[in-house]
């Protein structure tokens, strides 16, 4: 022993070379497990449960007037506080569209903002099971935190909004309780990856873009740009 | 004279990469817990066809992550202050060209991302900041070695 001591130097070298190895080989593999597992759950999910009204044609978007043109797409964010803006001047026109049945109309409730708009979304596709996601999609704007994910969405209070919409069955409770739709969620986000879409919110006319710095928060303008388009 | 300027260079060497793993392993940390946002910021910068830019999205955090644990432990130190200035070398030139192609977008850096309104771009911050760290990944490359790292400096 003390005369390996004195050699420590060259005892310790190829000792420390394996640790330096193994710590290497476990941040790459950290690493390769990590980005692997990152790349593949961000995907479609082939199979799963859909609320009512989702068109699988149109990126699993809730979908007003299937038949209807054209065609009107909506990606937001219920955390989105611009999108709370755009509701507010343009809600209540895009309703009337949508009563009338003067287009198809196709809201896609990304949720990249955080954990509890995944949660918002997924009442919300619980309200399209009753019948009520308009409703509750104007109930949740008007409700909306000021900041984003502050802990305030949180289930119980999105059942509150349903009620506060309308929503009186009990399948609507259990449905947000038990995160029937948060898998859906996922299929709505990888469609808005795959459509390139990198603001919220973002509305397609018949899949063009309409001008983010003119035809957004100008209620005219917005309106021309759907009746140029066929709206009657 | 020689040993004290050695000796701060160790200890150069350890604040250097202290502060580059740091940020690697917050930045990627940030984005790793939001892989849908970490994507959308990608896509935003309009380089990479849309497949690629989703697929870069959600491996990029874990790369930053292990660049900057190796940076951390000081292991590999000097392949890791490749990959870390590599990486700013990148991020400068993706968010110049948004900046001369007039985009407004947030750099994403640290989470986040994705168009911005006009005017609340921070182009020319990020890429000062890209650039000091650019200098420690180069220092580092040069002064692999320094204080408590599992790298050691190659006997004389």
């Amino acid at each position: 022993m003390a005369t390996a001591n004195k050699n420590g130097n060259q005892s310790k070298q190829p000792q420390q070379k394996g640790m330096r190895g193994l710590v290497i080989g476990m941040i790459i593999f950290v690493v390769a497990v990590g980005a692997a597992f990152a790349v593949i759950s961000n995907q479609s999910i082939k199979s799963l449960k859909l609320p009512s009204s989702v068109s699988k044609a149109d990126g699993y978007g809730i979908t007003f007037n299937p038949t209807g043109s054209p065609k009107i797409d909506i990606w937001e964010d219920f955390q989105c506080p611009i999108c709370d803006r755009f509701e507010g001047i343009n809600g209540n026109y895009i309703n009337q569209v949508i009563q009338a049945g003067h287009a198809k109309v196709v809201f896609h409730t990304m949720s990249f903002i955080g954990p509890e708009s995944i949660l918002a979304a997924n009442a919300a596709a619980c309200a399209a099971n009753s019948g009520k996601f308009v409703q509750f999609h104007a109930a949740l704007y008007n409700n909306q935190p000021t900041t984003e994910n502050s802990g305030k969405i949180t289930n119980p209070w999105l059942i509150l909004i349903g009620a506060a919409a309308g929503i009186s069955d009990s399948k609507f409770a259990s449905c947000v309780n038990n995160g029937d739709y948060i898998n859906w969620t996922k299929n709505i986000e990888a469609d808005a990856a795959a459509k390139n879409v990198n603001a919220t919110p973002t509305v397609f006319v018949n899949g063009k873009e309409l001008d983010r710095n003119t035809q957004y928060m100008d209620p005219a303008a917005f309106k021309k740009a759907l009746t140029d388009a066929g709206v009657k | 004279m020689f040993n004290s300027i050695h000796k701060q260079q160790s200890w150069l060497s350890l604040i250097a990469r202290l502060i580059l793993g740091g940020v690697l392993i917050a930045a990627g940390a940030l984005k790793a817990g939001n892989p849908a946002h970490a994507a959308m910021a990608v896509r935003a910068y309009q380089i990479l066809p849309v497949t690629l830019a989703n697929v870069l999205g959600y491996a990029l955090p874990w790369v930053e992550m292990g660049a900057g644990l190796a940076l951390v432990i000081g292991v590999a130190v000097k392949v890791a202050a490749i990959l870390g200035g590599g990486l700013m070398l990148i991020f400068i030139i993706a968010i110049a060209q948004a900046w001369a192609r007039g985009l407004s977008i947030d750099c994403g850096c640290f989470g986040g991302g994705g168009a911005v309104a006009p005017g609340h771009t921070a182009y020319l911050q990020e890429i000062l900041r890209d650039t000091g760290l650019t200098a420690l990944a180069v220092y580092l490359f040069r002064f692999p070695h320094g204080k408590f790292g599992l790298d050691k400096a190659p006997q004389a």
